[in-house]
């Protein structure tokens, strides 16, 4: 069977070569590539195109060892794996609470923060910080309400998505 | 149809705008005749039961301020109250001033309306969002028409729009931006890059915003309008208290900048799904339905069948309200008719 991944890679050198190795290595015939070194991403990942073929199981464990090597799987086959979720938060943001809110996100199971952005104001009340977080599929929801209590506690307005 | 309103505010002298340009129209093509009995403001009352020209009345309110002036029929000092008691009608139009608080005196009127067996429309949303069950049991008890179009979203169809047009369907959830002044000011703010109060004081200065604009920047005017639609669509049985409410004074440029960054607007939302009642800023993607700008407003229905059906709508102005009276109007006379 084949299946048709969507990766996303950091912009650096040996990213692609590090993705690509364990797959053949794994047993999985690699059909396809399509790496576009000018399209990025807004945070500046790269989007990476595979088609990989094999046995069912071959290409689960395949699956498994990317995501083990710490590379985001996107879409499989069409569908999503991660989704975005993005956030904002607007008050007298420090350092600390930043470092704070990221690790607790990352604590969570199949999340991982992606982006952050902290636009410090003269009047510190105004201080807005921007967090993309990436997860598991479905968990959105789950995300968005925990996004909301912390910010919360800390006194921020939330700003989540629709 | 003889009609009493209460209220000669700017959405009572659209009504009276919209009878006057629409009357003949609405008896050609409804067999509707569509006559004034009754006006009160808060000064006084206008009483004809030969009915009352909606044009002198107009221009009596514009010269001297007060419906009471109105040549040879006008009463001053009496209230609305005092009509429900005297005057022979079918049909109450409520638009006295919204009151968030106790909601006085506009459920009083309704109530008396309701249980000396009138039908009522209204745009008032503060009986409707403290009190709609009991609004709602009443007119049921009492077997007359309550209907309120005009209390969500002015111009754009909504509650009708569902009970109507979506019958079919179940309604699952509804999103929207259900506040025009605020929509105007994050829409200013995000085209511009101007402050949250430079924006406010040009809403101002236009008459977008009110001189105490409390109500629209707190969310508390959309809040009203999220309990309408849970009750009135959503078969929920809540009040304003039970909505969480979070405005956008605390907005910032920065703020708006972050959000453009990655695609995304920052509107101020009303939710109702079965997770939450709120109204708070969200962020929504510059492509969607709800990045609409101006004074707009907009409702995302989620839907069993249909899925997603979105209307958008003009949410304030006075004849745009008006119109939303004139619908539930023209609607109660059907009804009546297939009795």
């Amino acid at each position: 069977m084949r299946l048709k991944l969507v990766l996303e890679l950091l912009d650096v050198p040996g990213q692609l070569l590090d993705a690509l190795n364990p797959i053949g290595r794994l047993g999985a015939n690699i059909v396809a590539v399509i790496h576009q070194r000018d399209v990025k991403t807004e945070r500046g990942t790269i989007p990476v195109q595979i088609t990989i073929e094999g046995n069912e199981e071959t290409l689960n464990t395949v699956l498994k060892k990317l995501e083990a090597d710490g590379i985001q799987i996107m879409r499989v086959d069409g569908i999503l794996r991660k989704e975005k979720i993005t956030t904002i938060f607007i008050g007298n943001i420090v350092d600390q609470d930043v470092k704070d809110t990221v690790n607790i996100l990352n604590q969570l199971e199949g999340v991982r923060v992606a982006d952050l952005d902290l636009k410090m104001s003269d009047h510190p009340e105004h201080s807005a910080s921007k967090i993309i977080i990436e997860a598991d599929y479905g968990r959105k929801k789950m995300i968005t309400s925990k996004i909301k209590e912390l910010g919360n506690n800390k006194g921020f307005l939330v700003i989540n998505e629709v | 149809m003889r009609i009493c309103i209460i209220g000669f505010g700017s959405v009572g002298q659209g009504v009276a705008r919209v009878f006057n340009m629409k009357r003949n129209r609405i008896k050609k093509d409804y067999d509707l005749d569509l006559q004034i009995v009754a006006v009160a403001d808060s000064e006084g009352a206008v009483i004809s039961e030969d009915g009352i020209n909606p044009a002198l009345l107009l221009e009596t309110k514009q010269n001297t301020g007060k419906v009471s002036d109105y040549p040879d029929y006008g009463f001053s000092g009496v209230t609305g109250m005092d009509l429900l008691d005297t005057i022979e009608y079918d049909c109450l139009v409520e638009v006295t001033p919204t009151n968030i608080n106790d909601s006085e005196p506009a459920r009083s009127h309704m109530l008396k309306a309701m249980n000396t067996g009138k039908n009522v429309v209204t745009s008032n949303k503060g009986p409707l969002a403290l009190g709609f069950t009991e609004l709602r049991d009443t007119a049921q008890t009492n077997k007359v028409m309550f209907k309120y179009e005009a209390s969500v979203g002015g111009a754009m169809p909504i509650i009708n729009f569902a009970h109507e047009t979506l019958s079919g369907c179940e309604i699952k959830s509804i999103y929207g931006i259900l506040n025009g002044t605020t929509n105007y000011i994050l829409s200013r703010m995000a085209k511009e890059g101007s402050s949250y109060n430079q924006t406010l004081n040009e809403a101002k200065e236009m008459g977008i915003a009110e001189t105490d604009p409390t109500q629209d920047v707190e969310g508390e005017d959309a809040a009203c309008k999220v309990v309408i639609l849970a009750n009135s669509i959503m078969n929920m049985n809540v009040t304003y208290n039970d909505v969480i409410v979070k405005g956008i004074s605390q907005i910032t440029p920065k703020s708006i900048q972050l959000a453009k960054k990655e695609g995304y607007l920052i509107k101020l939302i009303g939710e109702v799904s079965p997770d939450s009642l709120e109204v708070s800023p969200r962020l929504v993607s510059e492509g969607s339905p709800f990045a609409v700008e101006g004074t707009l407003n907009v409702a995302t229905l989620k839907t069993d069948l249909a899925d997603d059906v979105t209307v958008v709508g003009k949410g304030a102005g006075s004849i745009e309200t008006a119109s939303a009276i004139l619908s539930d109007l023209i609607s109660i006379s059907k009804s009546m008719k297939n009795i």
